[in-house]
């Protein structure tokens, strides 16, 4: 489904890489865990799925489709495939809890009434049914989590890309979000998730991908934290 | 399409309702530079009347000889307003001429005594010359000089006041250039000023700018809320511009020139400025107004959020 063919990333000459010459194959359903120190490339990599970040050579494809290539008013349509949740949630501080997973579905021109109809049970899936018409500002950092991923799933994406999404929560709100994420891929999402939480790769046991100075070092089918 | 436009209209009308005191800001900065610009249009055009006035006033005028039969006027004024520079002669009979200066005169006891001595009225008939441009005068007086003329005209004042008629068309033009060049230099900072502060406040929005465009949202439809914005902005400032410039033109028309006024050199004129221009065009006047507040949000958000389309 998703394919990393020899892709290598430098940002400037003088830099060291960040990623050296990466091959790496995802495939559809699979639940791919990265874990490396800060600066093991693992943010770049998912960066690439959803072109936020193009390789200095190689080439990253999806579904068959080169992402490196896509003309940049494909951009917009190759995201709403992909679910994105980051570690600062990313919510829109003036839309409430309705309108953050909203957004995501009339950015991608869904009817009002697939909207009226998806929203509300998108949202009572991560358990924020009573929250609807909360603002990002009136809720907890679990919460907002919760939020970023209703709205990463709103669309039914076939990936979601989760780069470090419990690094600023609790152990509570970190094996919640671990159990929706969990949830979503035992429905069919390809999940692809980087983490520093050594406790949750080891309790998942799913497939690990362990980096280190822009390299893949293991790859493991049922892997723990092994860095 | 119609859905994309009628969300991103909501979605710019509730950023401004959540930002209402930026958005205030912003109003208030577009609303004082469309009240700028009006002013500087207001002082061109009341400097051209009054430069029209001035001119209207100046005009030589031709000293007829006292044998001069009434006839013989008739065929003078005709030939001088075939001259292509001349717009328009006037006769004053002497006797005119005599009766305004008893009028102005009333007071002055020597001078009644004066006339009561002279047995004839000691006046000429005057042909007042009033030229299309008053650089023209000096080459009218130069052809009222020609052959054709002598056996008629006693004598042409433009040479006793030539310096007056030529210095004073050299003020009256130095001044509109100042007033033109003042009222560009202010329009354009009063612009500049609006663009900057729009930037601003879409450099406020550069995060939820970015999450937009990574949740997928194109860039019309992360750029037409802000642009909606901008149209918001620039049609509430247009209205306050509208108003205030015209209670504060209104509040000094008429008025004596001082020096509390804030933009404009000369007053008189104001009056005739809002009738005759403003008034009378009302419908253009506001709808100049409406499309420039209009363009000044539209094209300032629009030029401001590109740089933070990239990501």
């Amino acid at each position: 489904m998703i394919i990393y063919d020899k892709v290598s990333k430098i940002y400037t000459k003088d830099d060291k890489p960040v990623l050296r010459d990466v091959n790496l194959e995802i495939r559809e359903g699979e639940f791919v865990t990265f874990v490396g120190y800060s600066g093991a490339g693992k943010s770049t990599l998912l960066k690439m799925i959803y072109a936020e970040e193009l390789p200095t050579t190689g080439n990253v494809y999806f579904h068959r489709q080169k992402i490196n290539d896509l003309k940049r008013k494909h951009l917009p349509g190759h995201r709403q495939q992909i679910g994105t949740v980051f570690q600062d949630y990313k919510l829109l501080p003036q839309k409430n809890v309705w309108e953050n997973v909203a957004f995501a579905m009339e950015a991608s021109g869904k009817s009002p009434e697939e909207i009226e109809e998806d929203v509300p049970q998108i949202v009572d899936i991560v358990g924020l049914k009573h929250k609807l018409h909360k603002y990002p500002g009136e809720l907890s950092g679990g919460e907002q989590q919760r939020v970023a991923l209703a709205r990463a799933l709103v669309n039914r994406p076939k990936v979601l890309v989760a780069d470090e999404p419990t690094g600023n929560l609790d152990p509570i709100s970190t094996w919640e979000i671990m159990q929706l994420l969990l949830k979503i891929n035992e429905y069919g999402t390809t999940v692809m998730l980087a983490t520093h939480d050594k406790g949750v790769v080891d309790r998942i046991s799913k497939r690990v991908i362990s980096m280190d100075k822009g390299k893949i070092i293991r790859d493991d089918a049922k892997g723990k934290y092994c860095i | 399409m119609w859905l994309q436009f009628k969300r991103t209209f909501l979605s710019g009308i509730s950023n401004v309702m959540h930002n209402f005191w930026l958005a205030l800001s912003v109003i208030s900065v577009i609303a004082v530079a469309l009240f700028i610009i009006n002013i500087q249009i207001a002082n061109i055009v009341a400097n051209d009347l009054l430069l029209k006035d001035l001119q209207d006033r100046v005009n030589i005028s031709v000293y007829l000889k006292e044998d001069v039969k009434a006839e013989d006027i008739r065929k003078i004024k005709e030939e001088i307003e075939k001259f292509p520079e001349v717009e328009r002669v006037v006769h004053i009979p002497k006797e005119e001429t005599l009766e305004r200066f008893n009028r102005d005169s009333e007071e002055n006891q020597t001078m009644k005594e004066v006339l009561g001595i002279l047995e004839e009225n000691p006046f000429e008939d005057i042909l007042s010359v009033k030229a299309h441009n008053p650089d023209d005068y000096a080459q009218i007086s130069q052809k009222l000089q020609g052959e054709e003329f002598k056996s008629q005209i006693d004598s042409v004042n433009y040479e006793e006041h030539k310096d007056v008629i030529n210095g004073l068309n050299k003020e009256i033009k130095s001044s509109q250039k100042m007033a033109i060049i003042l009222g560009v230099i202010l329009s354009a900072i009063a612009i500049l000023v609006t663009f900057n502060t729009i930037t601003i406040t879409i450099y406020t929005h550069r995060k939820e700018i970015e999450i937009m465009k990574l949740v997928g949202a194109s860039n019309t439809y992360v750029t037409m809320p802000f642009v909606w914005e901008g149209f918001l902005y620039g049609v509430v400032g247009a209205i306050i511009a509208i108003v205030v410039s015209y209670l504060y033109l209104h509040s000094i028309s008429g008025g004596d020139n001082g020096d509390t006024l804030l933009f404009l050199s000369n007053t008189k004129f104001i009056k005739q400025f809002l009738g005759d221009y403003f008034v009378k065009n009302i419908l253009i006047a506001v709808g100049l107004q409406f499309v420039l507040g209009i363009l000044l949000g539209v094209v300032s958000s629009f030029i401001a959020i590109r740089r933070y389309l990239k990501v």
